[in-house]
């Protein structure tokens, strides 16, 4: 589970004489056909990566196609025009290479790792899926059962997974973001040919793309190959705008989940927050970490240190293109009542909405970040994750070099004010997850 | 996501920096301290930061009865140490963005600091007090005991977390390999705070330890101020474990572990492994890459992508000093469980049926190469690297040998280490799902035991 994205992704302060990325280091080129590309020289190992962004997920699905986005994502694996079906990985494999890929409710992301020599396989590879991806039928079967067992063995081993299936599901009603990312089975069986086809034309078009390549390569060089590989395929009409906004909630929601097997209750509240574009973003991830990161965390200290009445404790708000959830989320201590960790985690939250937070937390959090980024920085994985993740949902690569210095124009007033303008009672939606049947005498 | 994560076949698994370069680890002090402190300095300036790591060999084999000791030993060094309680450490960490970690597992325990460079001379002494100077406090000893007995119990509810160490016990049986790290919730209830202290005292000591440090800083000033910091750390006999081999299992034996609620089974199906040490090591992690260690491999090309049964296959070796396990696993819905066993065991067996081809075995050797240097790229993954060196007795050979080793593979070679390495018969099997609904077709891989995954002991 990715705890808290927003702070391993933050910025740079004065970086002395080591030999640390600077904002310059970055190059940026738009192809004709509307591709952004970004690369990022690195020669301290023989090796490189291309990220490849594509601007859909599972925000831009509907009612009979959920859960699309991420089979599509298993789909481009699965054949095309030069390189038929297993010939992906086989190709990329015997070139010393592996790959990746992740869906989420916002983006879709390919992530190819290979040795330097092998980069204009790789465009090779990237280039004929996304221009002639073929789908076959046999193919699109096996997958169906591939899939299924993704999400099962999802809802097996987690249950977190399980539980904010059913809150967001309640938190949204109107917004795509109301289902997983995985789908709903009944759709995963049910897909058509032609729904693939129209997604793939529709969001696989290269002006719907951000590409990253760092490491050891020259800009020069993957300039040439971008040109000869990716320059030829054609731009699309641009997708439909998912226009749909959310009703303002008026009121608290609830939702309880059995789960025979569970030995404490878990508990998922979730607040709506606005997309990551806006300005309250870096004051709500702050009160995220303030609340959630680690061992001083305030909800760790309190719920799981002192009182005990969890065992675990985490806060998370994903970077979203849509307003979107902050959640809170906690795993009572064996034989804890619930209402007792629920009323302890609402007590955390008024605290800062009464008193605020201090200014020595704040200053935690910043320096956190900082030297998450110098993290992030030492591999040119994290490089090129994190400047794709910045130029998608904050409007540049570059913000990326300013994170932390857009954190310290952050005051508590900020910190406070957002506490009590998200994270009410009626803009939340409560989860518990627990092992018991819902049902009392006379109420089955 | 597209791919169940594939981690590379050895447990300790190294590899060379490129095709082209002639890779050799990058350059690194070791001394000894006077009083028999290893120590390894190496310099590393692409950020600045800096991972400090103390490695002892003292891990869940040196348990005795008392499953999860070492565990919760290594954990109890930072509930305060020196001068500072345990809050105090946890603040003083967060607020420079510093992560402190502990690791255990069966052969040794690993303490942890990533730190930015600049923080140096107000953290490491703050590590060295944490190694050095533990408080042991009562209160927060029983407190974190409690919470980790509580964790070992809701670990119960995910078949993932218990299978590897079911495993472990079904095929170590009574040897100190079988030892479960996590501890049983019985064993970890009944640790003392003195056996914890007893276990401290008789296993950190100097000589048995090694301070690994890489990162951004000056190695003649480092080389001071470790000789002062951990200069009071006394050497001592430390007691050894009988690792003597054990005799091979002579038939095959099924552990089923019953999860009520299960919406899918999980398996684990395995054999003789390999020590750390083991001179055809490379070479059978090029040969489980084929089998079962990326995603072109043959179990998960034929699990996953030729029948959708499940969403990854995969089998790999964990080696300890002496010796070690191989494990093919996967999951499945219920409905094909047997299916899937039986694809995995025929699948398997082609490393004797049909064997490797040369393309294959090529394909295999870059994609091994290939996938190494981002292994070794930051500072922290250079600490865990050296640490398990000096804990294995390893010396700079297996890293600087290991493109010769992998190019000098032939298939023939391939093929006769395949044939004599991999376990072959009397495999062992750990199935993880709704007992009621598979127990009877189960009895026929090998003698059964039934257990709950609730209740069961290691």
């Amino acid at each position: 589970m990715n705890k808290l994205l927003a702070i391993c992704c933050c910025a740079i302060i004065s970086l002395s004489a080591s030999a640390t990325t600077q904002p310059e280091d970055v190059k940026s080129f738009t192809l004709k056909n509307g591709m952004k590309i970004l690369v990022l020289e690195d020669h301290s190992i023989p090796n490189a990566n291309m990220y490849l962004f594509w601007k859909v997920g599972s925000r831009n699905e509907y009612p009979g196609i959920t859960g699309l986005s991420h089979f599509f994502e298993h789909m481009m694996f699965n054949g095309s025009k030069k390189y038929g079906p297993k010939q992906f990985d086989r190709v990329m494999e015997a070139a010393g290479g592996a790959n990746n890929a992740y869906t989420s409710e916002n983006i879709t992301a390919y992530t190819d790792w290979f040795p330097s020599n092998a980069l204009e396989t790789i465009f090779d590879l990237e280039a004929d899926r996304i221009a002639n991806l073929a789908i076959d039928k046999k193919m699109v079967e096996s997958e169906r059962g591939v899939v299924t067992s993704e999400r099962t063995t999802g809802l097996e081993n987690s249950n977190f997974r399980m539980l904010q299936e059913e809150v967001k599901g309640s938190a949204f009603r109107a917004h795509p973001y109301s289902w997983g990312v995985i789908g709903h089975q009944s759709d995963i069986d049910n897909w058509s040919m032609q729904d693939l086809k129209q997604y793939h034309k529709t969001y696989y078009a290269p002006n719907n793309a951000v590409v990253v390549i760092a490491g050891d390569v020259t800009v020069k060089e993957v300039k040439r190959l971008a040109n000869k590989y990716f320059a030829p395929i054609k731009a699309q009409t641009k997708p439909r705008k998912v226009h749909t906004v959310e009703p303002k909630q008026i009121g608290e929601r609830r939702v309880y989940v059995q789960k025979p097997s569970v030995s404490s209750a878990n508990i998922l509240m979730a607040f709506h927050v606005p997309a990551t574009s806006h300005q309250d973003y870096y004051p709500l991830s702050m009160l995220a970490s303030i609340l959630g990161d680690g061992r001083s965390s305030r909800l760790y200290r309190s719920l799981v240190n002192d009182k005990r009445l969890a065992t675990s404790v985490f806060t998370y708000m994903p970077n979203s293109f849509d307003p979107n959830l902050f959640y809170i989320y906690a795993q009572a201590s064996n034989g804890v009542n619930v209402a007792i960790l629920e009323k302890a985690m609402i007590t955390e939250i008024n605290l800062i909405m009464s008193e605020g937070v201090k200014s020595k937390e704040l200053t935690k959090i910043k320096n956190i970040a900082q030297v998450d980024l110098f993290r992030t920085l030492s591999t040119i994985n994290g490089k090129a994750n994190t400047l794709g993740t910045y130029s998608l949902f904050f409007g540049s690569y570059s913000k990326m070099f300013d994170a932390v210095s857009d954190m310290s124009k952050v005051t508590q007033d900020d910190i406070k004010r957002v506490a009590n303008e998200y994270l009410v009672r009626s803009n939340r939606t409560v989860g518990i997850l627990d092992s018991s049947e819902d049902s009392k005498e006379g109420d089955r | 996501m597209k791919k169940y994560t594939f981690a590379l076949c050895l447990a300790f698994a190294v590899t060379s920096f490129s095709t082209l370069a002639d890779f050799k680890l990058p350059k690194y002090e070791k001394l000894t301290l006077k009083n028999g402190l290893t120590v390894y300095l190496m310099e590393q300036h692409e950020v600045p930061l800096v991972d400090i790591r103390m490695v002892s060999k003292a891990g869940a084999i040196n348990d005795g009865k008392h499953y999860g000791l070492a565990t919760l030993t290594g954990d109890a060094l930072s509930y305060g140490s020196g001068d500072l309680t345990k809050k105090e450490i946890e603040d003083l960490f967060a607020f420079h963005g510093a992560r402190f970690g502990s690791n255990v597992s069966l052969e040794s325990t690993s303490s942890s600091l990533s730190i930015a460079s600049k923080d140096m001379d107000k953290l490491l002494p703050v590590f060295s007090d944490i190694i050095l100077k533990p408080r042991f406090d009562k209160k927060e000893f029983d407190k974190e005991k409690q919470r980790y007995v509580d964790r070992l119990i809701q670990n119960r509810e995910q078949p993932r977390n218990v299978i590897g160490s079911a495993f472990n016990k079904l095929y170590y049986g009574s040897h100190p390999y079988g030892n479960p790290v996590e501890g049983n919730i019985s064993s970890v209830k009944n640790i003392s705070l003195k056996q914890v202290k007893n276990f401290y005292h008789s296993m950190y000591t100097a000589n048995n330890s090694a301070l690994i440090i890489v990162g951004d800083f000056k190695t003649a000033q480092l080389v001071k101020d470790v000789s002062v910091l951990f200069s009071d750390w006394k050497s001592k006999k430390v007691k050894t474990v009988n690792l003597d081999l054990m005799k091979p299992a002579d038939h095959s034996k099924l552990w089923l572990i019953n999860k009520e609620d299960a919406i899918e089974t999980t398996f684990m199906i395995g054999g003789k492994g390999i020590s750390s040490s083991h001179p055809d090591r490379v070479a059978l992690q090029v040969i489980n890459t084929i089998l079962g260690a990326r995603f072109t491999s043959w179990l998960n090309d034929e699990l996953r992508v030729n029948s959708g049964l499940t969403y990854g296959a995969r089998s790999r070796f964990e080696s300890h000093a002496k010796t070690g396990t191989f494990v093919v696993s996967t999951f499945t819905k219920k409905k094909t469980t047997f299916e899937a066993i039986d694809l995995a065991i025929k699948t398997y067996h082609r490393l004797w049926d049909k064997g490797i081809d040369k393309k294959t075995l090529e394909s295999a050797k870059s994609y091994v190469k290939g996938q190494f240097p981002p292994r070794y790229e930051t500072s922290g993954q250079l600490a865990r690297l050296l640490a398990n060196m000096w804990s294995l007795n390893l010396d700079d050979s297996f890293i600087n040998n290991f493109q010769k080793n992998v190019d000098s593979l032939d298939v023939a070679k391939a093929n006769q280490i395949a044939k004599s390495t991999f376990p072959k018969e009397n495999l062992q099997f750990v199935l993880i799902g709704k007992a009621k609904d598979i127990k009877e077709k189960a009895k026929s891989y090998g003698e059964i035991k039934e257990m709950d995954i609730n209740t069961f002991e290691y």
